[in-house]
């Protein structure tokens, strides 16, 4: 036994150091655009086109001249703060909504559920091609894509979670005192419901920044000059063979910023299992 | 005097058979009542009707005086105030996810400005947490732990600690020892008792376990299949005029 | 005697969960295991068995018909299990698989334990189940058709099916009520007076203990603390533990009256 706790807190502790080392990383590299950054993510200089990196363009430039690292690290801002305007959008939207359809019942909960099936039935990311394909290019529709995919996903997760708690004894009695719909779920669900959302939320943003990188990268996201990693990653193609860097660039970023998504959302999980210490 | 009063009260969950058949009983003032029956015999059923978690399918429940059928918000309010429960599992009575002193003051928090405690008096609410744990002998750090930590002896004293907080008129016991293990079961129901003559309140024992009514109890009822059979002053219980049924009852124990 | 215990310490990893523990349970007689959740009193009737789980291991002997079962290989564990030492547990829906009828169920057992003939079976079955009071209408029914009392009088008619020499009944009665439980207490009398076996009755609840139970041993932390006769165990309970006990279960005053009248 003591070998296996040993090793579970060696993990704990790794995963950690991981995510504490990521997030340090990309702090940084934020903070340097804000405070650092020389060039225009915009400015074409075709005169100096596909350098090679120097002290000046660290990463080198691309097919217009433009550094790759200013890019890149506006792309950061981009890129993560669209994923984080998404995810916050369907979080506020489908935790409500949940929380009605599982504490209401009813005509509500049913409608709810045949479109929570509607969407289930087809992968995030065609629904997402469908619905922007529909509404047209730009980040702007493709956000609205990702968050009505999104919602649902909260709203059916904390719907099975107040329906697994309202049948116990705990809600009676608080249903018994007066407590009304709203204090039930401010103190009684929400602390249950909180946890799984942070979790699910954390392993989400990955794969919505995946989907706006995917889905630019595609043509049907951000549109060129934005630099959005995978717009960058869909200029970058036709020079693959000569300047694969420019590809290796937009594409670690991505990586790096999932993995972190993903231990997060691993140590969030951890962290919100209030009975863990106590189970052999 | 009267604290509530049932007549004819019927309830049923299938058209061909009544949960509970035309029961009408009283509790009167800092007395227990104990409802004694087999599972299934409607005992559960009748505590919640009474606690208002069920729908009556006809007669009345009436509480000081004013019946409930045709009570306003305001009456609503002062029935549940006057009312609390505690049941059969510690375990699912508590949010697993909040403190034992956030379940405890749970009912306080909801009728805090209508309250005038008599017995409790205190400045902060972590002063009254502590008073109400220790006045079920349990120690006061306990407030600030989950309920995973504590035993299910532990638990059980909680939620009676958190029925008794607000001073109701009338506690529902249902069936409050049965998942206890047998030393814990003893405590409670000891624990119960001093608690009563401190404070004064009624309670309605429902119990399978007729001994456990008896200790309890001033005067116990009988019910089987919806129907109330017998009901008794708990010296009567060795009279020859109980009912079959009851006496099948003490034979077991 | 059929049954006799000594030295059974049943342990996982560095952790002793049954003590040293030596008992002997004579031919027919019902002999009762008291103690509290976590005493390791189920632990202790699993390894009789070789029912223990993956981790656990017991050490010590168990002697049935002069031989030590402890070490018996598995396959012969099984034909013994049944024919010599059959069980009833506490959960009587785990007991059930859900999409078998009861029949289903006491027709394998019988098939597995090499009762060839489907006439015989069938004669058996209905027997069994008049034995413990089910009619012949419970033959064709599913496990959720029948209340926990009749569910828990279907496995007891199981577990006698072929007769054995013991009858472990692990906390047969505690998720049943009262009333229930009497009537599967004085139904387990009742079979045990007919058929002979010797029952060894788990349980946390005194009050059982009392009325049936020829012989009494307390358990706590693993170790059997106090063992003797009802009569002595009742009367004269020499551990505080086992006079805890006694004082925590409610009884009705008549109760004082009946036992110190027998």
């Amino acid at each position: 036994m003591s070998v296996m706790a040993l090793s579970q807190k060696k993990i704990k502790k790794t995963k950690i150091w991981l995510i504490s080392g990521l997030l340090l990383v990309l702090l940084a590299l934020v903070a340097y655009t804000f405070l650092y950054l020389k060039h225009d993510a915009t400015m074409t200089d075709v005169g100096n086109r596909l350098a090679s990196p120097s002290w000046e363009h660290p990463m080198g430039t691309d097919h217009l001249g433009r550094d790759v690292l200013t890019r890149l690290l506006l792309g950061f801002r981009l890129t993560v703060g669209y994923s984080m305007i998404a995810l916050a959008a369907a979080v506020i939207i489908g935790v409500p909504f949940g929380l009605l359809a599982g504490l209401r019942g009813g005509w509500l909960d049913r409608v709810f559920m045949r479109i929570a099936d509607g969407f289930l039935a087809f992968p995030d990311t065609v629904i997402a091609i469908v619905l922007s394909g529909l509404l047209g290019p730009g980040i702007g529709n493709l956000l609205f894509a990702i968050v009505l995919v999104k919602w649902v996903n909260y709203a059916r997760m904390v719907r099975s979670t107040v329906l697994t708690e309202v049948q116990k004894d705990y809600i009676t009695i608080a249903r018994i005192n007066g407590l009304s719909t709203f204090t039930i779920m401010r103190k009684h669900l929400l602390p249950h419901i909180i946890g799984n959302v942070l979790v699910l939320a954390s392993l989400d943003f990955g794969k919505i920044i995946l989907l706006i990188s995917s889905l630019s990268y595609i043509g049907l996201g951000a549109q060129p000059p934005t630099p959005e990693w995978g717009a960058m990653l869909n200029e970058s193609r036709p020079y693959f063979q000569g300047n694969p860097e420019m590809m290796v660039y937009p594409g670690l970023a991505i990586v790096a910023v999932v993995l972190v998504a993903n231990v997060l959302g691993d140590y969030l999980r951890d962290k919100f299992d209030v009975k863990k210490e106590v189970q052999p | 005097m009267t604290v509530i009063e049932i007549n004819h009260l019927k309830k049923s969950y299938n058209p061909d058979k009544l949960a509970v058949n035309d029961v009408s009983l009283s509790i009167e003032e800092g007395e227990s009542l104990g409802l004694v029956g087999e599972s299934g015999c409607g005992k559960s059923t009748l505590a919640r009707c009474l606690l208002g978690v069920e729908r009556v399918d006809g007669g009345s429940i009436t509480f000081n005086e004013k019946p409930l059928a045709n009570a306003n918000r305001k009456d609503l309010r002062d029935y549940r105030r006057n009312v609390q429960t505690v049941f059969q599992n510690p375990t699912a009575s508590l949010n697993p996810k909040l403190k034992i002193k956030d379940s405890l003051l749970d009912p306080y928090l909801q009728f805090q400005n209508e309250l005038q405690l008599e017995h409790f008096h205190f400045t902060s609410k972590q002063a009254f947490v502590e008073q109400l744990l220790e006045i079920v002998e349990l120690p006061k750090e306990l407030g600030d732990r989950y309920p995973h930590e504590l035993s299910g002896g532990q638990k059980q004293r909680v939620t009676i600690a958190r029925a008794i907080s607000i001073e109701p008129k009338l506690i529902v016991l249902d069936e409050p020892t049965a998942s206890l293990d047998v030393l814990s079961q003893g405590a409670i129901l000891e624990l119960l008792a001093t608690l009563q003559k401190s404070l004064g309140m009624s309670y309605l024992f429902i119990s399978h376990d007729l001994a456990a009514v008896y200790q309890l109890c001033q005067r116990i009822a009988v019910m089987k299949d919806g129907e109330l059979l017998d009901m008794f002053q708990k010296e009567d219980i060795y009279n020859s005029r109980r009912h079959e049924y009851t006496k099948e009852l003490i034979g077991i124990f | 005697m059929i049954l006799s215990i000594k030295d059974l310490t049943v342990s996982h990893g560095e952790k002793t969960i049954v003590d040293k523990v030596s008992l002997t349970i004579d031919k027919g007689e019902w002999f009762a295991l008291v103690g509290q959740s976590g005493s390791g009193k189920t632990m202790l009737s699993q390894a009789i068995g070789q029912l223990l789980g993956p981790n656990l291991s017991a050490s010590g002997s168990v002697n049935y018909q002069g031989a030590n079962i402890l070490v018996r290989p598995k396959t012969e564990m099984n034909e013994l299990r049944g024919k010599a030492i059959s069980y009833i547990f506490q959960d009587y829906h785990g007991s059930f698989t859900p999409f078998l009828t009861i029949q289903q169920h006491m027709d394998e057992y019988l098939q597995t334990h090499g009762v060839k003939e489907k006439q015989k079976r069938n004669s058996m079955i209905i027997e069994a189940l008049e034995s413990v009071g089910l009619d012949d209408s419970f033959v064709k029914r599913y496990p959720f058709q029948l209340s926990g009392g009749q569910l828990q009088r279907a496995s007891i008619a199981l577990a006698l099916l072929l007769e054995p020499d013991i009858l472990i009944a692990d906390e047969a009665t505690t998720a049943l009520d009262s009333v229930s439980a009497h009537r599967i207490l004085s139904l387990l009398q009742e079979l045990q007076q007919k058929t002979g076996c010797a029952i060894l009755f788990i349980t946390h609840d005194w009050r059982h203990v009392v009325r049936y139970a020829d012989k009494i041993a307390v358990m706590k932390d693993g170790k059997v603390i106090e063992t003797g006769t009802k009569q002595k165990l009742v009367h004269q309970p020499e551990h505080a533990y086992t006079k805890q006990l006694i004082q925590a279960a409610p009884t009705l005053p008549m109760r004082v009256r009946e036992v110190s009248k027998s």
